[in-house]
């Protein structure tokens, strides 16, 4: 993805020390204050869902579910310490993701349940800056040094919600293999991440 | 398992495809409030995060912020037609009081007075949509296969008495009746209690004047660890923990399903 492409996305996702009061509002039902979560994460959302579903009807049906979800749900997020960006962008991959599962009448027993990672207290103490330029651009530049077969498993698990016995099945490999795949991928971007991420 | 042979683990958690019985561990540990399993599925949901925000830039249409504050009241819905009459009754409204504003300042008063009930109709609404969003909640609450009811207050004199309805993906429902009045500082706030654990704030709310109350915390619940629903009188802020006896305490356990 090139800067004039990313720069905007970037813009979109800066979350910045106000999140605190406008959490604070959210909490107090300030209906102003979700035009302002809408104008700060809406369009990271929508391209996140638009990714995972590839349908902009669906997609805004999927991100207006998502942020009403966070608007109902605002109360479990603590103002001084949570992360509202990154912890929308998990309810609105879930949302999505629930949704193609549904859609494709996948197993859900095969599938692993979702909501556990979009639970708003694991998103205390986040670095508030998490979303910010560089370190997008960061887990960029490691999906593209990943070797074709591991980009794909993380896109795969991220994108489509697959676990990796489905991972198998859909690339026709054994699930040892996906399951290195995986390992080995995960591991890169860690190794990747890592310091930019606690630097933060 | 110990947290050094889960450590491989936390991302995998994180992009919800770890696998047992080591998301279950994971699970146990984040309960428990171990650290070092706290901090590591933070730093992966922090990758997952970055994850997200990494997807090709794309943009809504401006439909959409439209929706989604109309969902809440603060924007009318404009292709709504079941909100249609109302906006028509409204924008009307506005323009006879234009008017008269203009045409007449005899009617000047009327003119104000048409504003009013104008500006009203327009807090209506937002209420009205409001509380739709309140009621699918709890509608989606009762209607959870897997949602759990249990009764409070039947044994008291003059009791604080209903029922709340937990469902461990939905959330909880609280229907209550004989609240007393609270001061007009104080509210009631909503406690989920877990066992042997500090309670969780679950939201406040108020009653109304014949005592009545509903009120809803989205989201799931963790059923197991979960002992019961309680309800103590806060001052308006609302308390990260209880500063009061409870006057409602529902107890999950032995609740029928």
């Amino acid at each position: 993805m090139c800067a004039g492409v990313i720069l905007p996305l970037i813009m979109a996702v800066y979350a910045g020390p106000e999140d605190r009061a406008l959490i604070e509002r959210l909490k107090r039902r300030d209906p102003q204050a979700l035009a302002e979560l809408y104008d700060r994460y809406g369009r990271a959302a929508y391209s996140l869902v638009l990714r995972v579903v590839r349908d902009q009807s669906l997609a805004e049906d999927l991100v207006q579910e998502t942020f009403l979800r966070v608007w109902n749900r605002v109360h479990s997020i603590d103002s001084e310490r949570g992360a509202i960006g990154p912890w929308l962008l998990a309810v609105a991959r879930n949302r999505a993701i629930d949704y193609l599962r549904s859609s494709a009448g996948r197993d859900r027993n095969a599938a692993v349940e979702l909501d556990e990672s979009d639970h708003a207290p694991l998103y205390r103490e986040m670095e508030a800056g998490i979303l910010l330029s560089d370190q997008v651009r960061r887990v960029k530049a490691a999906m593209e040094k990943l070797a074709p077969n591991h980009r794909t498993v993380v896109e795969l698990a991220y994108f489509e919600g697959l676990s990796q016995p489905e991972m198998s099945a859909k690339m026709g490999q054994p699930l040892g293999t996906i399951k290195t795949w995986v390992r080995t991928a995960l591991q890169s971007l860690r190794d990747e991440l890592g310091v930019a991420v606690s630097s933060s | 398992m110990n947290c050094d042979q889960l450590r491989e683990h936390y991302e995998l958690y994180a992009l919800g495809i770890a696998e047992e019985p080591e998301r279950g561990e994971i699970r146990d540990h984040l309960n428990r409030g171990c650290e070092v399993c706290g901090a590591g599925v933070k730093r992966a949901l922090e990758t997952t995060a970055l994850l997200g925000a990494s997807a090709p830039a794309a943009q809504p249409s401006p439909q959409l912020r439209r929706r989604i504050l109309a969902s809440v009241g603060l924007e009318p819905r404009r292709f709504g037609l079941a909100w249609a009459p109302v906006w028509a009754m409204a924008a009307l409204l506005l323009v006879v009081a234009a008017y008269f504003t203009v045409s007449n300042r005899r009617y000047a008063d009327d003119a104000a007075r048409l504003r009013d009930q104008s500006a009203r109709l327009r807090d209506q609404m937002r209420a009205q949509t409001a509380e739709i969003v309140r009621l699918t909640e709890a509608f989606a609450i009762l209607s959870g296969p897997s949602t759990t009811e249990a009764s409070f207050g039947g044994q008291q004199p003059r009791p604080p008495h209903g029922k709340v309805f937990v469902s461990p993906s939905r959330g909880v429902l609280l229907i209550a009746s004989n609240l007393p009045r609270t001061a007009a500082d104080k509210i009631y706030e909503m406690w989920i209690i877990p066992k042997g654990a500090k309670p969780v704030p679950a939201g406040l709310f108020q009653s109304q004047d014949d005592g009545s109350a509903m009120h809803v915390r989205s989201g799931t619940v963790d059923m197991a660890s979960t002992a019961a629903i309680a309800v103590t009188v806060e001052n308006q802020a609302g308390a990260d923990q209880p500063t009061t006896k409870p006057l409602i305490v529902a107890q999950l356990s032995g609740a029928t399903p």
